[in-house]
């Protein structure tokens, strides 16, 4: 990372993260209210909203954060943007032709996305997090083409489509090799492909976040922090639109959530290694994340 | 280095064709008509977007003019605007999907969520749009103009079947929303006027052509009409705001602004 002096690695690391954590980023977020919907469909009045929060930023949160902060580390394995464009890579290549620090940041990336959706029992909170990570992915690509950290995640998406029963993949029924759910290539049949199912898995919000973050040069608790910001701002935004309340009010509970924010970055922005990522649940979330998957009139998918 | 989360190829890309226009004008059933009439020589698929869940694409399917794994659905949630033009992500994912998974599609309809007069698309998400009104929403309607009754590229005068009990004049109506439209098309449709449905096909089936042609240029109905400012002396002129035009603010009074020598002659219609 130190290798490019002329670059105001600072500056660009700050821009990228007040982008990163804008509500007019293009990534789909409009749709989300971090769960605040079905908890107040449940009964939770809102003015619990700030405890809310701080549930979140304990449980369900604190796991997002940490698997974006080790999604960012093993992401950084995969190395720099290469000068030459279209130049082979100057370190070591394996047989495919894949440089040996991207395979190893696949792997790495693999492994965290599968330690973060065994950490996330809820189905309905797996799939909106797939669908969010989508959005950002589609940014990432376009603002990152051809960054080495993306060309890892993509091979990550290989290796969890061929880990036994694989995020994203529904299990392997009989006769299922993993050649009919094998990826490449798979896209470009002519014949077309009818099944929804047999797409690539989908990486999570948190994994493509923290791939984001290597690409953006943004510091490991800068990403946990924006995990945490991301997470209250999107609370108190969707409170507006479901309760009467004065939107300088919201405002202060985000600034009241500091410290919880602060607290949840440093629990975990030394975190390297996928298996340290904890696995803190919030039952109360999940059911509420799952009734409401199922719940027609609302104003939030999630 | 096999891509394996593919955005669409060029040569899977389909022509996406907006469907916008005011809650129960008839856009779902503009598009169920397109289905019923094109289904047996294009390749089609539907995206619909709803405020609540999925209920136009249910409408659709069960319609039973499309396979409903062709028709989709994507909830705005509290903001249809945003998901049609200021954040297009969910619904380009969308198209995305259905292009991979039918490769190819000739034509990808998207619905609007029903939403007032201003809501148009983006042209990040639709490569041309139709907009619905209806003879029900009185004849007043097409005349008062609005970004996508003015520059949508077809403009749909619906449910001309209903004209006579509504009172509404639809040569009338079709004559001053042609006039607000500068003479861009205009078509008074009934599903009951077999003629008007097929001056609808055909105008599809033409835009279809021009676009694979690469003659088609998506353009941009705009989030605000073109407007008269009049200054104190009667004068006036007419411009529009083009996005990243920063110099106008959007609450301005329009008695007192341009009154320099920059304004130009009514007549001019000028563009600032
Ligand atoms: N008489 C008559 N009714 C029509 C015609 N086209 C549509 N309708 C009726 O108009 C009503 C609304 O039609 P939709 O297609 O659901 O309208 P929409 O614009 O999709 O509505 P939203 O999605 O809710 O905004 C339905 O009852 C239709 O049957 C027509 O040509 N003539
Ligand atoms: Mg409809």
């Amino acid at each position: 990372m130190s290798a490019m002096p002329e670059v105001d690695g600072e500056g660009r690391a700050e821009l990228m993260l007040a982008l990163l954590a804008d509500a007019r980023l293009p990534t789909g977020g409009h749709t989300q209210s971090a769960g605040l919907e079905p908890a107040l469909r449940a009964g939770m009045p809102a003015a619990q909203v700030p405890d809310y929060v701080r549930a979140r930023l304990a449980t369900v949160t604190r796991v997002e954060a940490a698997t974006a902060v080790v999604a960012r580390h093993v992401a950084l394995a995969a190395g720099p943007v290469p000068d030459g464009a279209g130049s082979p890579p100057a370190g070591g290549a394996s047989s495919a032709g894949v440089p040996d620090g991207v395979a190893s940041a696949a792997r790495g990336l693999a492994d965290t996305w599968l330690a973060w959706t065994a950490r996330t029992p809820s189905s309905a909170l797996r799939e909106t997090s797939r669908r969010l990570g989508r959005g950002y992915l589609r940014l990432l690509r376009r603002l990152s083409e051809g960054h080495p950290a993306v060309v890892a995640l993509d091979e990550a998406a290989v290796l969890v489509a061929d880990a036994p029963r694989a995020d994203g993949v529904p299990d392997p029924g009989a006769g299922a090799t993993s050649a009919a759910r094998a990826v490449p290539g798979a896209g470009t049949d002519p014949g077309g492909r009818a099944a929804t199912g047999r797409r690539a898995p989908q990486p999570p919000r948190p994994v493509v976040l923290g791939v984001t973050a290597a690409c953006a040069g943004l510091s490991a608790r800068q990403v946990a922090r924006l995990v945490g910001y991301e997470d209250v701002q999107t609370v108190a935004a969707a409170t507006l639109k479901l309760e009467p309340v004065d939107p300088v009010v919201a405002t202060g509970w985000v600034v009241a959530a500091q410290p919880a924010i602060d607290a949840l970055a440093r629990a975990v922005a030394d975190l390297t290694d996928p298996r340290a990522i904890p696995a803190h649940g919030a039952p109360l979330v999940e059911q509420w994340a799952e009734l409401h998957s199922r719940t027609t009139e609302r104003l939030f998918s999630a | 280095m096999p891509d394996i989360l593919p955005e669409t190829t060029p040569d899977t890309r389909s022509l996406r064709l907006g469907v916008a226009g005011p809650v129960g004008t008839g856009k779902s059933s503009l598009i169920a008509l397109l289905c019923r009439e094109l289904s047996g020589v294009l390749q089609l698929g539907v995206i619909t977007n709803d405020i609540y869940t999925d209920e136009d694409a249910r409408f659709l399917r069960s319609a039973g003019v499309l396979d409903p794994e062709r028709i989709r659905a994507v909830e705005t949630g509290a903001c249809p605007h945003t998901a049609i033009r200021d954040d297009v992500t969910a619904n380009l994912l969308a198209v995305e999907d259905l292009e991979e998974d039918f490769a190819p599609l000739d034509v990808v309809l998207v619905e609007s969520g029903g939403d007032n007069l201003t809501a148009t698309f983006s042209p990040a998400l639709v490569d041309a749009q139709i907009f619905v009104l209806d003879v029900a929403g009185g004849g007043d309607v097409a005349r008062k103009g609005g970004p996508g009754i003015a520059r949508a590229d077809l403009l749909v005068v619906n449910k001309t079947d209903l004209a006579p009990y509504v009172g509404v004049d639809v040569p009338r109506m079709v004559l001053d929303a042609t006039a607000a439209r500068d003479g861009a098309p205009v078509l008074a449709l009934s599903r009951l006027d077999r003629e008007s449905i097929d001056a609808l096909t055909t105008w599809v089936q033409t835009l279809l052509a021009a676009h694979r042609a690469g003659a088609h240029v998506p353009q941009d109905p705009g989030p605000m009409a073109p407007h008269f400012h009049a200054d104190e002396d009667g004068n006036g002129f007419l411009h529009t705001h083009e996005e990243g035009d920063a110099s106008h603010a959007h609450d301005h009074s329009h008695a007192d602004e341009h009154d320099g020598a920059a304004a130009e002659p009514v007549a001019a219609a000028g563009r600032d």
